[in-house]
């Protein structure tokens, strides 16, 4: 039941984009982004779905995957889709419906912004599966470093991080052996309104808190144990060092935002 | 109540292999047995147990409980698991009600009983595990020993007065007298009529309490029979890297020694032996 959450899931096979630097996913991911949101015409996305299907191919991620990763979108991009065909006036009328009218524009619009939601979920899902989160964190340490000048605490945030990401499965799997402890006294998740459910969940959290709260301090004790006091002076064990691989990744980024800008300079 | 597992297959689905947590079991749990499911570290044996009373369901076979198939539509699997009662590893961790009793009679509540009989429900269960009703009852549970915790829990579940007791390392954690209690509860409620399935590392207790021992390896089971015919495989069982009770121990090491000594489950037994052995002039034992 539990286990279903794929929530920044890693995918843990080799492949030249898992070797890539975090800190070079992480800026590729947010240059992707960023293009996505400039593609204004649909024939764009076409360089779009062909970066993405190389950089799938690349992490060796099964398709399937990049697709399951759209799931919990769906209700939403639906919406996305329906609102913008309804609600968009144009010049060119396409359907008449009685007094509802499907416009050219409202049409081209609304296929324009549900794949800008599909490239930017699938595209953004690749940073999360290809990367541990530790090192994700890791990246985006070195990434935010700089900031410490204007006192962001940059280590504390991605310590802060690592252990909340470090300690999601260990829940996960702590609520679900609870939630089975309680079922096997009869306890009952699944049926009853709202407010019944609700009270259903106490013999849930009670002791899921307390547990929380029991690791924690253990946590807390093992890492003063080792002698942690924060980020200063703090050496790693990992040094991030950015290689020809990288390079190769940014100059691929690089092609596409050609690809995709060249067309409207040219015209 | 006799529980019967039919080439049960349980695989796990976690990207990106499937992983096989049990393959091809057919075991049949008799009324009123001891059960003892040994196995080292991932065998499976947690798996297992979780299928007893459908909170897992099998990939492929079937679990009978009373001759029906508790995986088939329309059966009344929340009404099973008040029969079958299962108490997890470490079930302290599970404690969540203000005091005692209200944890205690979360089971018989969900039972549909009426106040009266859930409060007599809770005063027996505590009876059974030895916890004192009246001083007992308005206690927070978070304020108690770990032992005592345990036993709370384990009256949470006997409070649903389970034909079948499902035990997932009852003693793991406790301290020597704690688990001395823990396990005379276990066998005077199998003597009383429990049929217990008990789940467990340490083979001194499974020495002491179990009328049969079943063995699982990688998911596979491997090994059944009576504790004697179980733990007087010793090569078999250290090549997977589990123990034999200390009693089989010293009767080997006598055995090496030159003494003639039969292997036997109590401790007491082999004293008898040892000494039937030295009276006799310990023939061959120089």
């Amino acid at each position: 039941m539990l286990r279903d959450i794929t929530l920044g899931q890693y995918y843990p096979v080799d492949s030249p984009v898992h070797r890539l630097d975090p800190r070079t996913k992480v800026i590729l991911t947010f240059l992707y982004i960023i293009a996505v949101f400039l593609v204004g015409n649909l024939w764009l996305y076409l360089p779009v779905a062909a970066y993405l299907a190389f950089a799938t191919w690349m992490a060796r991620l099964p398709a399937g995957m990049m697709l399951r990763s759209l799931r919990p979108m769906r209700v939403l991009l639906v919406i996305t889709f329906v609102l913008n065909l309804f609600f968009f006036s144009g010049a060119q009328e396409l359907v008449r419906i009685g007094s509802i009218v499907i416009w050219r524009e409202g049409l081209l619009n609304a296929l324009i912004f549900t794949f800008r939601l599909i490239f930017l979920v699938t595209g953004s899902s690749i940073l999360t599966l290809t990367t541990a989160p530790v090192t994700l964190t890791d990246g985006l340490e070195r990434l935010a470093s700089p900031l410490r000048i204007i006192r962001f605490p940059a280590h504390e945030m991605a310590m802060m991080m690592t252990i909340a990401l470090r300690f999601i499965p260990t829940l996960i799997e702590e609520a679900d052996k609870i939630m089975k402890a309680q079922t096997a006294r009869g306890a009952d998740f699944e049926t009853g309104n709202l407010m019944a459910r609700a009270r259903a969940m106490i013999p849930l959290l009670v002791p899921l808190f307390i547990s929380a709260f029991r690791r924690a301090g253990d946590l807390a004790m093992a890492m003063e144990a080792r002698c942690y006091r924060g980020g200063e002076g703090r050496t790693r064990l990992h040094q991030l060092k950015y290689g020809r691989r990288d390079a190769l990744a940014l100059l691929s980024m690089l092609a596409l935002y050609l690809m995709i800008l060249l067309p409207g300079w040219l015209a | 109540m006799p529980i019967v597992l039919e080439q049960l297959s349980h695989h796990y689905r976690s990207c990106p292999r499937v992983s096989v947590a049990l393959e091809d079991i057919s075991l049949t749990i008799h009324d009123g047995e001891l059960l003892a499911l040994i196995g080292h570290t991932g065998s499976g044996k947690s798996t297992l147990a979780q299928h007893l009373n459908g909170l897992l369901e099998p990939t492929s076979g079937r679990v009978l409980v009373d001759g029906e198939d508790i995986n088939q539509k329309g059966a009344r699997r929340r009404a099973l698991r008040f029969r079958v009662g299962l108490v997890f590893q470490y079930p302290e961790h599970q404690l969540f009600e203000e005091t005692v009793f209200k944890d205690i009679a979360f089971g018989p509540k969900n039972m549909g009983l009426t106040g009266q009989q859930v409060d007599q429900r809770v005063r027996e269960a505590m009876a059974r595990v030895g916890l004192d009703f009246e001083e007992m009852k308005d206690r927070s549970p978070f304020e108690l020993s770990g032992g005592q915790m345990r036993r709370v829990a384990l009256a949470g579940v006997l409070a649903m007065q389970p034909r079948v007791l499902v035990l997932d390392e009852p003693t793991a954690g406790l301290d020597p007298r704690a688990r001395d209690f823990l396990l005379g509860d276990i066998k005077r409620l199998n003597q009383e009529g429990t049929t217990v399935v008990m789940i467990s590392h340490a083979m001194d207790d499974v020495a002491r309490l179990a009328t049969r021992v079943a063995v699982l390896e990688k998911g596979r089971l491997v090994m059944q029979g009576s504790t004697l015919e179980v733990f007087s495989q010793q090569e078999r069982l250290a090549a997977m890297g589990l123990d034999i009770p200390d009693g089989f121990k010293l009767a080997r090491r006598l055995r090496q020694a030159g003494l003639n000594m039969a292997d036997h489950v109590h401790p007491e037994e082999i004293a008898d032996a040892l000494a039937a052995a030295i009276r006799g002039g310990g023939g061959d034992a120089a």
